[in-house]
């Protein structure tokens, strides 16, 4: 399949730093990437530059093989309309209530729908993760689980294709986890292309078809999942063995591909 | 040394050049924002309300007393050199040329210029800035033109009002002084009014307005990724509001003097 977002040899310097040094790298349309990477290594920056976020100073950003950066303002809306973010820390929108943070999406990309239709959707995502009583409350009244919830979904009122999460389940209880996994299990039962930045060794092995192994701002390996973890490569396989060691009894045979020929991690 | 100035000449030529693309962006987003589906027109309503409807009560105060001290010093002094008569037309001079439209500016830059500054400063670190972008909002048209709109429009408003509060304070303390009959006191004002004088106090006005909202917007949006920055950039739209005003009424007076 052909890939939905592109990198071409981006580069970004953050505040005097070198975030991303050359990075080229595509995600393919329909398939869930997980990019990996130890911290600081630009994970966050590749995600947020994939997803059009922050501008490159180098390179280019394709989606469906045109440059972001150049899309008309139409263009750009019909992309944003396609996209959703999850971001790590939920970045709702402190001045409005969590019901205003739902519907400001939907007022934007369907302004002729009639009011009452967009609350009707709104009360409808709410109920389904058992939120609706919190509709009038303001982000800072609401758990980090229940944020984390909430961004999801601001994420996907929109019904986006192509979701990107960035560490979707950092800091949250297990009963959250649980519903953010069901969530996301959703969504690529629905076959969305979702590319996520996680530590997570369980959303990693239910999750990603495809692996992004970064280091230093740099993409060390990317390809199918089975592929890269029988990776040779010594620091590849330091940092898929630092997420997926705890993974061993969801894919039982994983600890012995990345030991393979007796080799320690 | 020449190395460190060298930093120093490129850091602010690289400031100049984000400052003058954000104000280029702040006026294509102004004139695109009657066109725009009106998501942002509550914002526009919320921040009349902040900096206008709430600064009304601090701006009465403000001219009454400033319209009574000037009555007061006027009174006093311009008998003494048999100018009395004069006594209108500086009442006039003064608070609709120059204290309405500065004085005012002075209060909206005090309130609303950290307030504007912080709340999207915070916006940035907490990455809600990103958030808005994400879901297909352009911040600029969001954020900052209702901002930019809602303050010019509450300074101009809030002028006129300093305006007629400053010249209603001194007639009231006239009447302590040397009793006025109104309709005398107001026809006289009126005489001494000319079409300049509120040409003035309108231009001074709506250019004070232009420049505290784009400079304190200029700033929130200027932090980059730490909350230690925010009071930075407050602080930063409180003084570079004020000098900016300070210059741009000195140039103003200039121009209609010159």
């Amino acid at each position: 399949m052909a890939d939905i977002i592109a990198l071409e040899d981006v580069r970004v310097t953050l505040g005097g730093f070198q975030a991303l040094r050359g990075v080229s790298v595509g995600f393919v349309e329909g398939k869930s990437t997980v990019i990996m990477g130890p911290s600081g290594c630009g994970k966050s920056t590749l995600l947020k530059v994939a997803a059009g976020l922050i501008p490159p100073d180098e390179g280019r950003v394709l989606f469906h093989g045109k440059d972001i950066f150049q899309l008309s303002e139409r263009g750009l809306m019909d992309m944003r309309r396609q996209n959703g973010f999850v971001f790590q820390d939920g970045a709702l929108w402190e001045n409005k209530t969590l019901f205003e943070n739902l519907a400001l999406p939907l007022q934007v990309h369907f302004p002729d729908v009639p009011a009452a239709d967009r609350n009707r959707r709104v009360i409808r995502a709410l109920e389904r993760v058992g939120l609706e009583e919190s509709a009038s409350e303001r982000p800072a009244a609401l758990s980090g689980g229940k944020k984390k919830i909430a961004s999801f979904l601001r994420a996907l009122m929109t019904e986006p294709a192509l979701l990107f999460m960035d560490e979707p389940t950092l800091s949250i209880d297990h009963a959250m986890t649980d519903r953010i996994h069901q969530i996301i299990r959703d969504q690529k039962g629905r076959g969305s292309t979702i590319i996520a930045v996680t530590h997570e060794a369980q959303l990693t092995s239910t999750l990603a078809d495809r692996l992004v192994v970064m280091d230093a701002g740099q993409v060390l390996a990317s390809g199918d999942f089975d592929e890269i973890k029988r990776s040779r490569h010594a620091r590849v396989r330091a940092i898929l063995s630092e997420v997926l060691k705890d993974i061993a009894s969801y894919d039982t045979d994983l600890l012995s591909l990345l030991d393979g020929n007796g080799e320690s991690i | 040394m020449v190395a460190a100035l060298g930093r120093w000449a490129n850091g602010k030529a690289r400031d100049s050049a984000y400052a003058l693309g954000f104000f280029f962006q702040v006026l294509k987003e102004t004139a695109l924002f009657m066109r725009r589906k009106q998501v942002a027109f509550h914002v526009l309503v919320l921040q009349i309300l902040f900096t206008g409807v709430e600064a009304m009560s601090i701006v009465a105060l403000i001219a009454l007393a400033f319209g009574a001290v000037i009555i007061v010093e006027g009174g006093t002094v311009l008998p003494r050199f048999g100018q009395t008569s004069l006594l209108y037309s500086i009442l006039i001079v003064v608070i609709t040329r120059e204290l309405g439209p500065i004085l005012t500016a002075f209060v909206i830059i005090a309130r609303s210029g950290p307030a504007i500054a912080t709340e999207l400063g915070n916006m940035v670190v907490s990455h809600e800035i990103e958030a808005y972008m994400s879901v297909g909002i352009n911040p600029i048209a969001y954020l900052v033109v209702p901002r930019v709109l809602g303050v010019t429009f509450s300074v101009m408003v809030l002028t006129i009002y300093f305006n007629f509060f400053g010249l209603v304070g001194s007639f009231l303390v006239a009447q302590l002084i040397h009793p006025i009959p109104f309709v005398e006191y107001f026809s006289a004002l009126l005489r001494a009014l000319q079409l300049r004088d509120i040409l003035s106090t309108v231009l001074k006005s709506f250019i004070f307005g232009v420049i505290i909202s784009v400079v304190a917007t200029y700033h929130g949006f200027k932090v980059s990724a730490s909350v230690t920055e925010i009071p930075r950039s407050a602080i930063k739209a409180v003084g570079q509001g004020f000098v900016l005003c300070f210059v741009a009424d000195a140039l103003i007076t200039l121009i209609y003097y010159v």
